[in-house]
């Protein structure tokens, strides 16, 4: 057959399981079944051509597996066992001129950060699969039964790179519809769009009525061909045995439905057979396939939700990004991602609905920070990126390793900012901001900025990318500046929604630079450009004015379904829980019992007549030092410590601002921090890393899975006494051993403190750790013994 | 599903001691944290066991050792069993850990709490089918225990189709990810009198912190 003409005019037929059938075979569990393409050739012919004689068009080569992750040490190399299965599956299909589909699946491994594979680790473990299976002969590529959408979008963005073959997708959804990492259908549609495949859609997991149920919400927002391969049922055991309990006939009629509702391209997965083949095609091969309607949503997404621009207005955070704000900046130059990962957090949990990330300054290596700031951030945001730069080799690199569709920031319309952006969201997928300015500057009038908008969407057009792709922002300038400007940006915003029908974004508090009160001015034209079309606005979260503004307009304009967004917000506004002015908590006691805001606070009073160093050791130290007693006698718990501890970085931010201001310094010693090689467990480390900070060390975090190399090399550059290792299994203890050793010979002064789960005081001695932590305090005991900061 | 607080503060190192309010309060918010994030899941099968030279047969699979094998010894069949509370256990962890480490702290032993109660109720599933054959269980025996190897949770995880079954998977350093989940052995026996030792003090780490003295204290 041949697809491109046949799709759409005729519903086409994928194979059912072949694991199903090879176990019937004989395959044991846990077998590589993949090996069978060379040990027992004609047992995979023969289940090929059982599929073909059934009536399928499409067969799936016995290639699921066939990824040098899984072959590991199998004795197979991926390239024969592809090979191999392709021309297995060619011989057999040639006769029937059926076409054979490339079968990838999963790695069955979790990706990073929660796992040990790494993106484009697994983007070249799947490039290998891929190129082998076109050297073959395969006619498509189906990459299928994807739980994670992080490891689909390494697996299509390899089989498009790699090779040119159609790319079909589809992933494996729950009980409740998800992702096993959290993902839906909207986010799953938004990417797999975004990388151009040629179909989508479902496979394995659960049996055709249930998949029947998730069809509507596919249907709904996806504008390509749907692919729908569902398992025979759900499995469950007898005598040791996956039975699938679906039976043929029962499975037909459930398809027939499915080929009705708007799937092109049916089949099965575990648990069918060729006899759910032929029964299948007997019921569906007459349907007319549903003519699919393009949706032409503007829509982003992250790993696990999707965010579409329509009636309600967008808020986009704007707090990472390093103008005009020195802690910012003093972060992204200690690569402190910690900080713009609180950033991200703290304004989800101000309501941003996309959070903005923007690292640029001067001195930094943009591509290199950017990925790095856009990949911790999503690993505890759940929320869509704006990726902002105006360098093109950040923003491919941050598209590449980005988990979704991003949103990108931005295009403008002179010829060679369109050239270099468009083709990263053709190929990459994303949703892009168009500046209305190009090489003439900024139009002064609302006419020149559509103008500008409309060329932008025309150029847009040609490199494939679609006007729903597009989100025009008509520039808010300041007011302060030109009387006019605020007019001129409210027109521009009618006209393009009058003649281009696109959505729109600002970047709202640029209209009061310059004026005092710039919140009451922000608010206002927030609300005006709302009433205007405005889709996105890219604000402060943090500011009650833009948010007051923003749940108002909502409420207002009937886009909060029966305000219920703003009662929830408004109705039981939570008593802030600031300490009265009157009863003011001693520093000391604020620390005892972890009050963090109270800490803050007395310190800053207590600075107005005192030393800092003073406050320190008067009140902080003994404090602290109460603390830790405690929580050794017994009597305070390990979250109450940590309570305590963070409490005293709270005044200990406040007394370094004011040192760091008279170039007094206050650190006691250097600390490096590293959960070893191989170990990705750091709960732990990041207790010791707290406690440590405020006993006031210098602590050098180096995270998790740490080559012994890279800790040698921090200690002789940074010239530390001091490292602390952990290590919570016992395969990793080896590489605590290897790392002290290295330690030792490279760094003879330096002193290892050691803990972890499977750790003993003696077997941290025969590694020859210097010292054995039992606990958190028992590493700041040893630090201040060593640094002679005791006071004791 | 029965979450206890006792628990939770047990693995806290809290060892038994009374809590103050504010921690009570913390502990039983991560626990709900954690109920309304976590789907969990558990695959098991069972498989005939054999007990030739130098080890234990489960199905296809060869332990070698003892301590696996003195444990399930009499046993003619064994369940292989996987568990995890899923990744949004770990990503709560990874962002509390990035905002409030007191709180990180809670939701670690919370997670641990609920893993343990989580394989205890499917236990009692799994317990409840054996009792139609007139079979018992033998108390779950996990990879890193005694001399049953660590590495044998690949095997664990490739012949239940763990990742693809419960999106379970595991490291390099054979680490399971997500962290909030469990393989095991578990023995099933005709002999109703199995084995009686609690689970906690059969462990061989002997300095660990979660090691629950007090109830050894009182059995003594």
């Amino acid at each position: 057959m041949n697809l491109r003409s046949e799709l759409g005019k005729r519903i086409v037929f994928f194979d059912g399981g072949m694991g199903t059938m090879l176990q019937a075979k004989g395959l044991g569990a846990g077998e590589l079944p993949e090996i069978w393409n060379l040990t027992r050739p004609k047992a995979i012919a023969d289940i090929h051509r059982a599929y073909l004689a059934a009536g399928a068009d499409i067969i799936k080569t016995n290639t699921f597996g066939a990824n040098r992750v899984k072959l590991g040490q199998s004795g197979y190399g991926v390239d024969e066992i592809v090979s191999s299965g392709v021309r297995l599956a060619k011989e057999a299909a040639s006769a029937y001129g059926a076409l054979v589909a490339m079968d990838i699946g999963p790695t069955g491994k979790l990706m990073k950060p929660l796992g040990d594979l790494g993106f484009e680790e697994a983007v070249s473990v799947f490039a290998q699969a891929a190129r082998a299976g076109e050297r073959a002969g395969a006619d498509l590529i189906l990459i299928e039964t994807m739980s994670d959408s992080y490891e689909c979008k390494a697996a299509v963005l390899a089989a498009k790179e790699n090779t040119s073959l159609p790319v079909f997708a589809t992933v494996i959804l729950d009980e409740q519809g998800k992702l096993l990492t959290g993902g839906g259908i909207p986010s799953v549609v938004a990417m797999l769009e975004g990388l151009g495949v040629d179909a989508l859609g479902l496979n394995c997991g659960a049996g055709p009525d249930q998949m029947k149920k998730y069809l509507p919400r596919l249907t709904e927002c996806c504008s390509i061909p749907i692919v729908i391969n569902p398992n025979a049922g759900l499995p469950h055991e007898i005598d040791g045995r996956n039975v699938y309990d679906v039976k043929e006939d029962e499975f037909a009629a459930d398809m027939k439905e499915i080929a009705e509702g708007g799937a092109w391209i049916i089949g099965g997965c575990c648990g069918t057979t060729p006899e759910y083949t032929r029964a299948e095609r007997k019921l569906c091969a007459d349907i007319p396939p549903r003519p699919i309607r393009k949706k032409n949503r503007t829509v982003v997404s992250s790993g696990s939700r999707a965010v579409v621009f329509g009636d309600r207005p967008v808020l986009i955070g704007e707090r990472i990004n390093p103008t005009g704000k020195p802690a910012l900046k003093r972060a992204l130059r200690e690569n402190d991602m910690d900080y713009l990962m609180r950033e991200g957090i703290a304004q989800q949990q101000n309501g941003a609905q996309i959070l903005d990330v923007n690292v640029g300054l001067p001195e930094l290596d943009e591509t290199a920070v950017l990925s790095r700031a856009v990949r911790e951030i999503q690993s505890v945001v759940d929320l869509p990126l704006q990726i902002d730069t105006s360098s093109p080799s950040a923003l491919e690199a941050a598209m590449r390793l980005y988990n979704g569709k991003p949103l990108v920031n931005s295009v403008n319309g002179k010829p060679e900012s369109m050239k270099a952006v468009f083709p990263l969201v053709k190929k990459y997928g994303g949703t892009v901001i168009a500046l209305t300015l190009d090489e003439n500057g900024i139009p002064g009038t609302a006419e020149g900025r559509c103008a500008v908008a409309g060329k932008i969407l025309k150029t847009a057009a040609e490199y494939g990318v679609e006007k729903k792709d597009i989100i025009v922002d008509p520039l808010a300038m300041t007011i302060s500046a030109g009387q006019r400007n605020a007019a001129v940006t409210l027109g521009a915003l009618r006209l393009v929604r009058e003649r281009l029908g696109v959505r729109m974004s600002l970047g709202v508090s640029n209209i009061s630079f310059g004026l005092p009160g710039r919140e009451q001015i922000n608010a206002s034209f927030f609300t005006m450009a709302m009433q205007n079309g405005l889709s996105a606005a890219i604000v402060n979260p943090g500011s009650k004015a833009m948010m007051d503004a923003y749940y108002a307009f909502c409420a207002l304009s009937g886009a909060d379904g029966r305000c219920m967004d703003y009662i929830s917000r408004y109705s039981a506004q939570s008593e802030e829980k600031k300490p009265a002015a009157g009863s003011r908590v001693s520093l000391g006691d604020a620390i005892l019992k972890g009050l963090k805001e109270s800490a803050r606070l007395s310190a800053q009073a207590l600075l107005k007549t005192e030393d800092p160093l003073h406050i320190i050791h008067s009140q902080m130290i003994p404090a602290l030092d109460q603390a830790g007693k405690g929580f050794e006698r017994g009597t305070l718990f390990l979250p109450q410590l940590l309570m305590s501890a963070e409490a005293a970085k709270a005044a200990f931010e406040v007394l370094r601002a004011e040192m760091s201001e008279k170039g007094e310094s206050v650190k006691n010693g250097s600390v490096i921090l590293a959960t070893v090689k191989g170990d990705i467990h750091d709960i732990g480390k990041n207790i010791v890393k707290v406690l440590l900070e405020n006993y006031n060390f210098d602590v050098i975090d180096l995270g998790r899975d740490v080559p012994p190399e890279k800790v040698v090399e921090t200690a002789v550059s940074r010239k530390v006494r001091l490292v602390g290792l952990s290590a919570l299994m016992t395969t990793t203890v080896v590489n605590m051993e290897e790392t002290i050793r290295q330690l030792h010979q490279a760094v003879p002064g330096c002193k290892v403190m050691v803990g972890g789960a499977v750790l003993t005081p003696e077997y941290a001695e025969k590694i020859h750790a210097d010292f054995y932590s039992k606990d958190a305090m028992g590493s700041v005991r040893y630090a201040q013994k060593l640094f002679g900061g005791s006071p004791d | 599903m029965k979450i206890r607080e006792e628990e939770v503060l047990r693995y806290l190192g809290c060892g038994g001691r009374p809590a103050d309010e504010r921690l009570r309060r913390t502990v039983a918010s991560c626990v709900e944290a954690l109920r309304k994030a976590c789907t969990p899941r558990s695959v098991a099968r069972v498989f005939p066991a054999g007990f030739p030279a130098g080890g234990v047969r489960i199905g296809n699979l060869f332990f070698p050792g003892s301590g696996l094998r003195n444990h399930i010894r009499g046993c003619d069949k064994a369940v292989l069993f996987a568990a995890t509370l899923g990744a949004r256990a770990d990503i709560l962890l990874l962002q509390a850990s990035k905002t409030d480490m007191s709180r990180a702290a809670v939701l670690q032993a919370a997670a641990a709490a609920m893993t343990e109660s989580y394989c205890d109720e499917q236990d009692a599933k799994i317990a409840a089918e054996a009792a139609k054959e007139g079979l018992y269980l033998r108390p779950r025996y996990s990879p890193g225990y005694g001399d049953f190897s660590i590495a044998h949770q690949r095997d664990i995880l490739t012949t239940l189709d763990c990742p693809r079954r419960i999106g379970l998977s595991m490291t390099e350093s054979c680490m399971l990810v997500p962290t909030k989940s469990v393989t095991a052995v578990i023995g099933l026996t005709p002999e109703k009198s199995g084995c009686t030792i609690s689970k906690c003090m059969e462990c061989n780490s002997e300095n660990c912190p979660f090691r629950k003295e007090t109830e050894d204290e009182s059995a003594q």
